[in-house]
């Protein structure tokens, strides 16, 4: 007999994959979990496991592997630094795996690739590693903290330099450890179908934990359930999954009776369908982006949710819609970014943003606000939100939209419980920080044009 | 010690009833060290001997990691069965295909060694897959002709990349 599918073989190509052809982690990993649906449980959550944990903590693996490997880890072939990374991450992360098992199986592999001159230096290099893995030098906290930072908890170094500058020693520490824990599933109930603890009640009969979430009364963190499309709750329409942050979106924006509102980059939907259900039936929502197959799915949404004041469609929110000016009594902006504050949910992230690549979203950025705000009514609201962590994307935008556009900041504190107020919400705007918030990372302000 | 050849699908004798073993004679004793040989270069978990063309019923099991290492199963019978898991199997007779197969989760079976000391051995998960899909072959079986859902094809991890590595 044969095994059917080499568990090892399957996460290597994963890794391949994200790491060297731009696959985003969360869909290759669950494609290939659809594809390998045949195997038993312990093969899909090695598979998980291996993959997710590499990508986490892949910084950290590469300063270990080069500790014992004359040939530095961005010179060695790709598929050798991928087999190297996952079976370095078995041998330090994995104690049910032996670490022998792990240099044979590495070898195996690197010679079914062809490698067969490099045998020597995956067991060599592996083998040593095993042995030597609790006397390596780490780089010192005090003397270099940004490398400290960076290897320590897998974080390109610009990000940590640009996040220490603006955030202090300790508070970068605070936010990267909270990325290496298990990020909780918040989810908000549809206070217009049913009761908070009507919810509570029913997802405590099904097993699962539930605990109120502190900034806001409608909000749950979850866990201890397996696939959420199996809860009772989620089937019956009375959850739907949204970090707090998220939520606060449109609690910022706070619509009155009949406001008309345009969320410019609507998908998934989630923020626009919130401020539907905020109006109570009443004024318009129009859920925009530029993206057909999102907004077909935003439709469906709309469709399970039963609101009727909520509409989707088609529209580029970098082209200027002539229909929409002064319309609106609020704009949503929640413009596409690095997405720095949702590593904890999809670790490649950090590694596929560079110093050019955040420039040309900050362009774009702008664009958006540019081509939006005039759709904002005088006197109207226009929200600008992130999910992202760093003054490039969000204060500094900020600031060069104010000295531009005829808009103001307005304090937040009014729609905040106490625990989210601080100097600079007062001022208009709130950076969540993971560890510091119990959320995502996440940036939003309120602005008023001027009458 | 030699590798032998494989017999595929198709072959006759991967259909035949398998005849007892009564002594260890030193051409079978080298049939057993030779399949266990060739079951480890085709990174097989277990090779019955009909699969080199032999109707005896000796068969090699190894499932490697968390295994209990090389097994050699000469006239093994089973004693019990319980439970049920199901799960892929692929088959070194059948190259590059898999499919699934309900297996019993837990077995008991009595075989004799290489040197035809009798023991028993317990298996459960794999090892009890592995082990059961060899004793099929003793008797002419294929798992194919068990698996449910349809055979599919899995890819073929070898032969990428023949370059040459520099360092």
């Amino acid at each position: 007999m044969t095994d059917a599918v080499n568990v090892r073989e399957v996460v290597l190509s994963v890794l391949m994959e994200i790491t060297e052809e731009e696959g985003l982690s969360h869909l290759v990993l669950r494609r290939v979990l659809e594809k390998y649906q045949y195997l038993d449980k312990r093969d899909r959550a090695f598979i998980t496991r291996t993959v997710e944990g590499t990508l986490q903590d892949m910084l950290l693996l590469d300063y270990i592997i080069e500790r014992f490997s004359r040939v530095p880890v961005y010179n060695m072939k790709p598929l050798i630094r991928n087999l190297m990374r996952m079976s370095v991450y078995q041998l330090r992360f994995m104690d049910s795996v032996p670490d022998s098992a792990v240099c044979n199986e590495a070898v195996k592999i690197a010679q079914r690739h062809g490698f067969y001159n490099l045998k020597g230096f995956v067991n060599g290099v592996l083998r040593n590693i095993a042995r030597g893995q609790d006397q390596i030098e780490w780089p010192d906290k005090n003397e270099d903290p940004c490398r400290y930072l960076s290897v320590m908890y897998s974080m390109p170094q610009w990000i940590v330099e640009r996040w220490i500058a603006q955030f202090g020693q300790e508070t970068t520490e605070t936010v990267l450890k909270r990325f290496h824990e298990p990020a909780p599933t918040v989810v908000r109930v549809m206070t217009e179908k049913v009761s908070v603890q009507t919810v509570i009640d029913d997802l405590r009969a099904e097993g699962i934990q539930v605990e109120r979430h502190p900034y806001l009364d409608y909000a749950l963190e979850i866990s201890g359930y397996n696939y959420l499309q199996a809860v009772g709750a989620f089937k019956k329409g009375w959850i739907q999954v949204q970090d707090i942050s998220s939520m606060m979106v449109a609690e910022v924006a706070a619509p009155n009776w009949g406001d008309a509102c345009i969320d410019v980059c609507a998908a998934p939907g989630g923020k626009a369908l919130h401020l539907a259900e905020k109006l109570r039936g009443s004024g318009s929502v129009q859920a925009r982006d530029i993206s057909e197959t999102k907004v077909a799915r935003m439709k469906e949404a709309i469709e399970r949710s039963g609101l009727a004041n909520i509409e989707a469609m088609v529209r580029d929110a970098v082209i200027y819609d002539e229909s929409a000016a002064g319309t609106a009594d609020i704009v949503l902006a929640d413009v596409p970014c690095s997405g720095l504050g949702v590593i904890g949910r999809k670790q490649d992230i950090k590694y596929k943003m560079t110093p050019a690549r955040q420039t040309e979203l900050i362009r774009l950025q702008r664009q958006i606000l540019h081509t939006v705000h005039g759709y904002v009514k005088p006197g109207g609201t226009l929200i600008y939100s992130t999910c992202t962590i760093g003054a490039d994307e969000n204060q500094m935008n900020i600031k060069w939209f104010l000295e531009n556009y005829p808009f103001v900041l307005e304090s937040i504190d009014g729609y905040l419980c106490p625990e989210l107020r601080d100097r600079t919400t007062k001022g208009g705007f709130l950076q969540f920080l993971p560890g510091v918030h119990r959320s995502d990372g996440f940036f939003l302000a309120r602005l008023r044009r001027r009458g | 010690m030699a590798l032998r050849q494989i017999r595929i699908q198709g072959d006759p004798v991967l259909e035949k009833k398998c005849r007892e073993v009564k002594e260890m004679t030193p051409r079978l004793l080298e049939l057993v060290q030779d399949m266990m040989e060739t079951m480890h270069a085709e990174s097989g978990v277990g090779l019955a001997a009909p699969q080199v063309g032999i109707l005896r019923r000796i068969a090699v099991v190894d499932i490697g990691e968390g295994g209990p290492g090389p097994l050699v199963l000469v006239n093994p019978v089973l004693l019990s069965q319980e439970g049920e898991q199901e799960g892929a199997e692929g088959c070194l007779s059948v190259p590059k295909m898999a499919g699934k197969v309900k297996r019993p989760q837990h077995i008991v079976v009595r075989a004799q060694n290489e040197k035809m000391e009798t023991f028993e051995i317990e298996a459960e998960d794999f090892l009890a897959r592995a082990i059961l899909h060899e004793m099929d072959h003793l008797d002419g079986i294929l798992y194919t002709t068990k698996v449910e859902g349809g055979l599919y094809e899995v890819e073929d991890t070898d032969d990428e990349d023949e370059e040459e590595e520099t360092e």
